[in-house]
């Protein structure tokens, strides 16, 4: 029982995200459902980053009453991933953005939302 | 000095600055763009100039007050200055080269722009891990925009599966760097070059290299890319192709000092197999812009070589690198760029560039520096790769890069050879706005330059190497004048420069006789040019070329230089060729086998100093233990130029469908550098064994049956310079045979006959030359009965044919002379007998030569034929005066000759006794035998005269015609379908195993591609699965299997 730590259980779950998110991505046919596979597989990553800074017994990095402002980086969290997953989760919106335009403009050209029909440059 | 950040912070200001712009306001919101991305380019240039001039010194920008690791730093030293700006003057030129696309598109693609450069500059300069991933994932999202400029199907799906493939690759990016993190506990590339030796740490390095070598688009996991090459605007593609390709690998370079070493030759690999396949790929596209797709991945796999082996390479790195990425940036740009302005992905549409000669040029420049021929940088840099990994016996990867190189050739060439034949059916003069024209020129201007400094920083800035090219260069602009005075011009040049050159040389009797051989055969072959109206455009600067070539040859000192004058004097005459009408295929045979030739030799050339250090390869003491390999190497790249059989079926194409003044010169002058190269490398490395085989035995029959093939081959062709140009195989043969005696008597037949073959082969072909400029066909069959219109012509067929037969009392019979002694003391029996038999046909074909053109009746249509033009026959008189006096006074040519062979060589010498020839077997007597021949041709002459002196004379059509007037009155002439009788007897020799043999493995070749190409399903998800795939293999061929 001693591998079931909260951290375990994030990162483990985080890989099986990335991989159903894959695993989608790579099977789906339809465009829209690419894009959600893909904003599975970033979720899973982004829990990763979260679940790989934490320590267990800390708090989230954030100074107020309860942690003081002594011995602080035996209170907290690693602060980084915390950070940098705030990034990954903009810059994993704003790929979903755009992969959305891009749907619905293949959509406008061929009226169709099937991967399949999009393959017109090949070999 | 302005901070580098402020790269980014003039960016960001701008992209804001344009939000708030109004729709109304386009056109000045272009502007704006366009003066911020010069501001970009004030800021890295003025680091490059400070940098290269040492007023600057290399720097980091920390930001946030902290120092790394605990904050983001930009560095600016000498790389990333080169690379930024690169990529900021790349982005100015878009602009101005989008300027009628962002005219009309929205602001929203202005910014977009900016983005895109903002994120190339900060992926450049960034040393923080994390922030690199942002930069590129806002670099991915701006490409995804820059693709649909052109909004259509194609770029829109090509888009998504761009987006697709980035998203896979991020999200490795984006484990390896949280695993790496959580590893070292910084995001700092310098501070994390121990990664791999913590435990796990090497998986965290792996999954970000990884991210990163599909990012940089390696075969086989880059059909995203591809796909997007195909449908993006071109100014797109090209940004792809020169900037991005180049910062990402740039990211390469800067995580190596974290990755293993024993990875480095494995990821070395996957670059070239990408630079092999994907080059071979492109051999099969129709669509230029997916053409230039594969070609710019192949670049990027051969870039991503370099970098990987950094290490390896140490003191050579950034000489290779910087070679193959600024042709890569200029060239690519170009070649894109231009197909922005053709506006279409059809080879046959690019004849309009034929209309505007600067941009052809250009063109042309721009497929001549991909291609790697001199005097361009990847030339110097593809030879000082191969050089350092043949010191380290990388042969497996010598040879992925020679494969590469030449399917490169193949598809560029292929291309070119079309647009120069693609001139006809064009519109008229197309308009071509000056934005679009002005950034070609100036990355044509670029490449000119940079390749100017390649040859200056290797001290080639000389009379051999850069004054040669300077008069190229000075051709090029006078191309505008006309022939005639360009002519005057070549030839003056070529004579002042063999009078500065005649002291440096005069000393060695060598050099003396092949640069004779090829100045004045030059010079010579020009004469008839006199004869051409009009400015012949793009005739003289290759012919320039192509001599020039030539002369580096003969006296080079060292291997490159030799080389560099074998890949120019190919190029040149590949030029030449390609000029004449039906000389497209010919032409791009030619190239290709003397491609191939040359790669063979540069093999050659990475094997040598194993054997001889930095000897020059035709200076060696011979005798050189071991070195089998490198002798066939080098005899099969010169047998391809002498075109010894099996390899000879580019020959009478190309000789053919030349221009006919010029094939004297790529023929009948241009054949002995061939002959030079083997001429050396039999002297300098003596006998050598291959698996236990005598290798000059071996060449011996090679020469033998050539010879015989030639010759059989001329028999029955109807084509009057096929005929010639086959006739030239039999000669090759016979001097390959000559050489592979390896006697004394055996060279000096080589070197005298090579002597004559270039007189009466440049003498003959001049003489067709001025039959067909009279005539206007190429077929005995519709000539006849010349003789009395042509006199003159037919004196110089008629000198030359007995001298080719070696006929008594003519030169030629010297040779065959000393043939016999030679083959008698070597005891070559069977051999020399072949090699006689084949002087028995080429009686036939000779015949055939002055009997159908000449003799019989002259046709209708010819009656009123002249003679061929003085100029035409100035030159061949000249030659015919040179072999009279070899035939009366043959020491003077064949003594000094003699001196030239060096006293290693076996065998017996001829000694002279005044004119007398003397060997162990017999003796000659040259001007005996021209007495005694005059005198009985003379006594017989004078006998017929007047026995005949009552006889009356008969004109053409005084004689009786029998039987029924034929159908076909051609059929019936005495040429056609000549030896008819010995086809049916001996036809099974001729079967075209050789054409088959190599058509077979063009059809393969093909098939193959097909196959492998089929892979690129153009789904999407395809792409993505290719991109797991190609991690995982990667793993394993890392990790062998186990865990990391």
């Amino acid at each position: 029982m001693e591998y079931l730590t909260l951290q375990n259980i994030g990162l483990v779950t985080g890989f099986m995200l990335m991989l159903i998110g894959l695993y989608g991505a790579l099977t789906q046919k339809n465009i829209l459902r690419i894009i959600v596979a893909f904003t599975i597989f970033d979720a899973g990553l982004n829990l990763v980053i979260v679940a790989l800074s934490y320590i267990k017994g800390r708090v989230a990095p954030i100074i107020d009453q309860t942690t003081g402002v002594t011995n602080l980086s035996e209170k907290f969290v690693d602060p980084i991933p915390q950070a940098l997953v705030l990034t990954s989760i903009v810059i994993g919106v704003g790929v979903t953005g755009v992969m959305l335009t891009f749907a619905l403009r293949m959509f406008k050209t061929r009226h169709s939302l099937d991967i399949n029909d999009f393959k017109q440059t090949k070999w | 000095m302005v901070s580098p950040v402020h790269i980014v912070s003039i960016g960001l200001i701008t992209a804001f600055l344009l939000g708030l712009g109004k729709k109304s306001q386009q056109q000045m919101l272009v502007f704006v763009l366009m003066i911020a991305t010069a501001a970009m380019t004030m800021v890295s240039g003025s680091w490059l100039i400070g940098l290269m001039t040492g007023s600057l010194k290399p720097t980091d920008v920390f930001t946030a007050g902290f120092k790394p690791p605990f904050a983001i730093n930009l560095r600016m030293t000498m790389d990333e200055a080169v690379l930024t700006t690169m990529v900021n003057v790349f982005g100015f030129l878009t602009v101005i080269y989008l300027f009628d696309v962002l005219k009309k598109a929205g602001k929203h693609l202005l910014s977009i722009i900016v983005v895109f450069l903002i994120g190339l500059n900060v992926v450049v300069m960034t040393r923080d891990l994390f922030n690199l991933f942002v930069f590129l994932e806002i670099t991915s999202i701006a490409t995804a925009g820059l693709v649909i400029i052109i909004q259509d199907s194609k770029s829109i799906s090509a888009g998504f599966k761009f987006l697709m493939a980035s998203s896979v690759i991020s999200g490795i990016l984006l484990i390896g760097i949280i695993f790496a993190y959580s590893y070292v506990g910084n995001l700092n590339i310098d501070f994390m070059t121990n990664l791999s030796m913590v435990k796990g740490g090497a998986v965290a390095v792996f999954l970000v290299m990884t991210a990163i070598i599909l990012e940089s688009k390696q075969f086989p996991a880059n059909g995203w890319a591809l796909d997007m090459y195909e449908s993006a605007h071109p100014a797109i593609g090209s940004a792809l192709s020169a900037v991005s390709a180049p910062a990402i690998l740039f990211v390469v370079y800067k995580l190596m000092p974290m990755v293993p070493e024993n990875w480095h030759p494995v990821i070395g690999l996957l670059g070239l197999i990408t630079f092999a396949f994907s080059n071979f790929l492109a051999t099969r596209q129709e669509n230029i812009r997916r053409m230039l797709g594969y070609s710019s991945v192949a670049q990027g796999g051969l870039m991503l070589t370099v970098v990987a082996m950094s290490v390896y390479f140490g003191q050579s790195f950034w000489f290779i690198i910087l070679g193959f990425l600024l042709t890569n940036f200029f060239a690519k740009a170009g070649l894109f760029w231009l197909n922005g302005i053709v506006n279409s992905d059809d080879q046959n549409k690019w004849g309009i560039l034929r209309k505007r000669p600067v941009l052809f040029f250009l063109f042309g420049v721009f497929v001549v520096a991909m291609a790697g021929l001199p005097p361009f940088p990847t030339f110097f840099a593809k030879w000082e790769m191969i050089m350092q990994l043949a010191q380290g016996n990388g042969w497996g990867w010598i040879v992925l890069i020679l494969l590469g190189s030449i399917f490169e050739i193949a598809f560029l060439f292929k291309w070119f050879g079309r647009v120069f034949h693609a001139v006809k059916d064009q519109p008229a003069e197309p308009v071509i706005p000056w934005f679009k024209e002005f950034p070609v020129m100036l990355f044509g201007a670029g490449i000119l330059a940079t390749s100017y400094y390649f040859i200056k920083y290797q001290q080639f800035d000389n009379l051999f190497v850069l004054i040669p090219l300077l008069i190229v260069a000075a051709f090029v602009v006078i191309d505008f004048l006309p022939a005639f005075i360009k002519n005057i011009l070549l030839i003056a040049a070529l004579t002042f420069y063999g009078y500065i050159i005649y002291p440096e040389i005069k000393g060695n009797i060598m050099q003396l006789v092949f640069m004779s051989v090829f100045l004045v055969g030059g010079i010579l072959t020009l004469i008839p040019g006199f004869a051409t109206k009009g400015t012949r455009a793009g005739f003289y600067p290759f012919a320039a070329m192509t001599i020039f070539g030539l002369i580096m040859l003969v006296n080079p000192g060292d291997n490159l230089t030799f080389f560099m004058g074998w890949e120019q004097m190919a190029l040149g005459s590949y030029i030449l060729i390609l000029r004449g009408k039906k000389a497209e295929r010919p032409a791009q045979q030619y190239m290709l086998f003397s491609a191939g030739g040359a790669y063979l030799m540069l093999a050659a050339f990475g094997m040598l100093p194993h054997f001889a250090g930095d000897t020059f390869f035709g200076n060696l003491s011979g005798l050189i233990p071991g070195a089998g390999v490198v002798f066939v190497l080098f005899a099969l790249g010169f047998m391809l130029k002498t075109a010894a059989i099996g390899l000879h079926i580019w020959l009478p194409g190309a000789y053919s469908e030349a221009e006919d003044d010029a094939t004297p010169l790529v023929s009948g002058v241009l054949i002995n550098a061939g002959v030079l190269g083997l001429f050396w490398i039999v002297t300098s490395f003596g006998p050598q064994q291959l698996f236990g085989y005598d290798i000059f035995q071996l060449m011996g029959w090679i020469g033998a049956i050539t010879a015989i093939g030639g010759n059989m081959l001329a028999i029955y062709e109807e084509d009057m310079k096929r005929l010639i140009a086959y006739s030239s195989v039999g000669a090759m043969g016979y001097i390959i045979f000559a050489l592979s005696m390896d006697s004394k008597l055996g060279l000096l037949i080589a070197l005298y006959y090579m002597v004559l073959h270039f007189i009466y082969k440049t003498m003959l072909f001049m003489s067709a030359a001025g039959v067909i400029y009279r005539t206007k066909t190429r077929n005995m069959y519709e000539m006849g009965g010349l003789i009395k219109s042509m006199p003159w012509s037919f004196i110089v067929v008629l000198i030359g044919i007995i001298t080719l037969a070696g006929m008594p009392p003519l030169a030629g019979f010297a040779g065959k002379w000393m043939f016999y002694n030679a083959v008698v003391m070597k005891g070559w029996y069977l051999q020399g007998t072949m090699v006689f038999f084949s002087g028995i046909v080429a009686f036939l074909y000779l015949y055939k030569l002055i009997a159908s053109v000449f003799l019989g009746q002259l046709k209708d249509n010819h009656r009123r034929v002249k003679e061929a033009p003085f100029v035409y026959l100035l030159p061949q008189f000249i030659f015919v005066i040179a072999i009279m006096v070899l035939s009366i006074f043959p020491q003077v040519l064949l003594e000094p000759l003699a001196t030239i062979i060096p006293d290693r060589v076996p065998g017996e010498a001829i000694l002279w006794d005044g004119r007398l020839a003397m060997t162990s077997f017999g003796y000659w007597n040259a001007f005996a035998v021209m007495t005694t021949v005059i005198v009985m041709f003379a006594t017989i002459f004078l006998w017929l005269t007047y026995h005949s002196r009552k006889a009356q004379k008969v004109k053409q059509f005084n004689i009786v015609f029998a039987a029924e007037r034929p159908f076909r009155p051609e059929t019936t002439h005495v040429s056609y379908n000549m030896f008819a009788g010995y086809k049916k007897a001996l036809g099974w020799l001729m079967t075209p195993l050789a054409t088959q043999f190599w058509t077979g493995i063009s059809d393969w070749s093909t098939a193959i591609a097909d196959k492998v190409r089929s892979w690129y399903t153009g789904n999407g998800q395809t792409y993505a699965m290719h991109l797991l795939l190609y991690a995982f293999v990667l793993y394993l061929l890392i990790s062998g299997g186990k865990i990391l």
